[in-house]
């Protein structure tokens, strides 16, 4: 027991003496949770549009200024023919033009109806969609009032047209705010990424300085060295979610609603993944670039399939396979609806489970490739 | 002096030989994270569970539900007659919406008076997928209920759609370019940095120094072996990119090239300045990561659009190479634009490279 305190101790000294290290750990890791606290929005807004109106009536002013309320759109200013509208498409300064007819008027009130042309940049697959829908639940609506209209002037009764009204209610984000779903999101990605790189990077250090050779031939066995090597970085990762969640409880105004002990333990269920991570890969690799490569591209991969900015559930079934064995994503999950939704071991047992099979199977390779290695 | 760059060149192509496992890394990376990115990124939501509570169990609620589940949308997972707690169900259930008919359904909706009222509840956690289902829900439920009413309502104005550059709007094609950026500063201002600290970290850098070689010949040797290796990479990606998912550059395959090596030189520039500051391979790393790989992940509109950040973040971005890469690389690929348009971020990001060179020569100077 006292080789293990002795180890964990060294742990400290090694991280405290890596002045430098630890302010680039430390600095970048606050930066980029404001920075991405705010940047991290999947929210389409301010797309540049331009009309071209052929028409110029009251009515085409009239269904072009009904699209302005709104900032998903910046009113670039009106290009006289869809040639420059297109040229301006090429150079980028616009991504979608509206183009009014000249007969406009005329068939608004024919039998078969008004068409208005939307040209769309599509390179953005998703702002393309978003703006798409948008656009056209608007021109519609616009078109019903007026539709409705010309029948009240008629004396027409007009409620048989609307038989339903559709009230909808948004749950446990109202404002729909993107902080509210990234920040809870960013928190197990620092922890993540700090935890396996640290991890990973203090024994290699170890292996490229020639010490390991040195504390391999001392009393200490290897699974001292793997629990020294590992309860520092638990009690970091434990210290970091703690700041984090002050942080966004306080600054970014998130509601936590779960319970913070809860959260605790899936932090620590969670970290036997991460630091399991780290320690086989600096296990197998030579040199702290291998261990970058490694965990970088490890952490790629995850994370990408963590459902972190892509919905899961949008992905093919092969993918979603994959997704199955991702410790990262189980733990986002979590944290996601502990914050939002106050769940917890109740209703979050499954993730608990699967996470806490992950982080054994990950950290008792970690620990049997290690022991081989070390002989 | 050209043989004198070229045995530094040998040594440094030695040196990464040597490494094979970080080589593997490097050219397999890309292509594992192209086929990831190419069909994971799909922004498009389909059949998201959906629950029903209908005290009525009329035919003509049932219809409308039938009419949800059709759609490619929403799936229904299930009906019950009461949901006393909603909260309860969303948390528990893993469902996105709960539609909730009122019990006299069926005579609001023949009575016309008031209209029969549904209310729909959805989970807003993720906000990108509340917004796409709160503005699908309402046009959606009014048409079955037209419907089953039978009634027509009449086309008034009619948006016809057309996407540019990207027709089938596959989210790979989107992708593949940043991708390009990505892996390109990756390999270019990270394993410099890296070739040129290991060499200070193991003293050999002033062995190198002290020898007949001058220190723009070390450099320049150093970098050559990452410019092929980026070069191999990019096309690596390029033809990936054709074979599976059938990207094609629209624009001139040599102007791509000319602006690529523009985007490296300012890459390589990067890492030349990291490896003046950096005394070894870990604080390499670590002002790398965060200081370029992110920004450039992050904040030059890879996988964010630009025009949604806020003002602050866009003037970081404006300083982020990979921004006026991007744009050209989008540019050619799927615009199959030129010079003539994207003369400007191809200024820009030429300007930013000369600046970080001379800064870092000037700095590399100071340090002998």
């Amino acid at each position: 027991m006292n080789l293990v305190r002795l180890m964990i101790w060294k742990e400290f000294a090694h991280i405290r003496a890596d002045r430098l290290s630890v302010r680039l750990m430390v600095l970048p890791v606050f930066g980029m949770l404001f920075i991405l606290g705010y940047a991290l929005t999947t929210e389409v807004k301010n797309i540049d549009i331009a009309a071209v109106d052929w028409s110029a009536t009251p009515e085409s002013r009239s269904l072009i200024e009904s699209l302005r309320a709104n900032r998903l759109f910046r009113w670039q200013s009106p290009s006289p023919t869809v040639d420059d509208a297109r040229r301006r498409l090429d150079k980028g300064e616009i991504k979608a033009v509206l183009v009014v007819p000249p007969d406009f008027v005329r068939t608004l009130n024919t039998a078969e109806g008004a068409h208005v042309q939307l040209l769309v940049d599509g390179q953005d697959a998703n702002s393309a969609n978003v703006a798409r829908g948008y656009l056209s639940a608007v021109i519609s609506q616009w078109a019903m009032q007026r539709f409705v209209h010309g029948l009240k002037a008629r004396g027409l009764r007009v409620e048989s047209l609307v038989p339903v009204t559709v009230s909808p209610v948004i749950l446990f984000n109202p404002m729909l705010k993107s902080t509210w779903y990234m920040v809870p999101a960013l928190v197990v990605l620092l922890v993540t990424i700090i935890t396996g790189l640290l991890s990973g990077l203090s024994i290699v250090k170890e292996k490229t300085a020639g010490t390991f050779e040195q504390l391999m031939v001392t009393p200490v066995e290897p699974h001292h060295v793997i629990v020294g090597k590992t309860i520092p970085y638990l009690l970091i990762g434990v210290a970091e979610i703690c700041v984090f969640l002050a942080l966004a409880v306080l600054w970014f105004r998130l509601p936590f609603r779960g319970n913070f002990f809860v959260l605790l333990l899936f932090g620590v269920v969670y970290m036997m993944s991460s630091l399991g991570i780290g320690i086989l890969t600096s296990t197998i690799a030579r040199s702290p670039q291998q261990v970058l490569f490694l965990v970088w591209f490890i952490m790629i991969f995850f994370i990408l399939l963590s459902g972190f900015f892509i919905p899961i559930d949008n992905m093919p079934q092969w993918v979603r396979n994959i997704a199955l064995i991702n410790p990262i994503r189980y733990f986002m999950f979590a944290v996601r609806e502990m914050f939002l939704k106050g769940s917890g071991i109740a209703e979050l047992w499954r993730e608990l489970l699967s996470m806490f099979a992950i982080g054994v199977t990950v950290f008792s390779a970690a620990v049997l490739l290690f022991h081989r290695r070390a002989k | 002096m050209k043989r004198r760059i070229i045995a530094i060149a040998a040594k440094e192509l030695r040196h990464i030989m040597r490494d094979w496992q970080t080589l593997m890394v490097i050219l397999f990376m890309p292509v594992v994270m192209m086929f990831l990115y190419g069909y994971a990124l799909t922004m498009d939501l389909i059949e998201v569970p959906v629950l029903v509570e209908d005290p009525s169990l009329s035919q003509e609620s049932s219809a409308i539900v039938r009419a949800i589940d059709a759609t490619t949308l929403f799936r229904v997972i299930g009906s019950v007659r009461v949901a006393s707690d909603p909260e309860r169900i969303f948390k528990e259930q893993h469902v996105k919406v709960l539609f909730r008919f009122p019990p006299d359904f069926a005579a609001g909706l023949r009575s016309g008076a008031h209209g029969a009222g549904i209310q729909v509840l959805i989970d807003g956690s993720d906000p990108n997928t509340g917004t796409i289902l709160r503005n699908a829900v309402e046009s959606l439920v009014l048409k079955a209920a037209l419907e089953v009413l039978g009634i027509e309502r009449p086309e008034i104005v009619t948006v016809d759609q057309r996407v540019l550059y990207n027709q089938e709007q596959k989210s790979a094609l989107y992708f593949v370019p940043g991708l390009m950026a990505i892996l390109l500063l990756m390999i270019s201002a990270l394993l410099t940095s890296l070739a040129i600290t290991r060499e200070k970290e193991l003293g050999t850098f002033e062995q190198l120094l002290v020898s007949p070689l001058r220190p723009g010949e070390i450099v320049l040797g150093k970098i050559l072996p990452y410019l092929a290796l980026a070069a191999i990479d990019g096309t690596l990606i390029l033809l990936v990119g054709y074979a599976s998912f059938g990207i094609r550059v629209a624009g001139s395959l040599s102007f791509l090239a000319a602006a690529s090596v523009v985007y490296i030189f300012t890459s390589l520039a990067i890492g030349l300045l990291v490896s003046t500051v950096a005394r070894n391979q870990q604080q390499a790393m670590l002002i790398v990561l965060p200081a370029t790989m992110l920004p450039t992940i992050i904040l030059s509109g890879f996988i964010f659009p630009l025009a949604s950040l806020p003002i602050a973040l866009r003037c970081i971005s404006a300083l982020v190479p990979a921004t006026y890469f991007l744009e050209i690389i989008r540019g050619v690929i799927l615009k199959g634009t030129g010079l003539a348009v994207l003369w400007q971020p191809l200024a820009v990001l030429g300007g930013i490279g000369i600046l970080l060179v001379a800064v870092s020569v000037k700095k590399f100077k100071v340090q002998l």
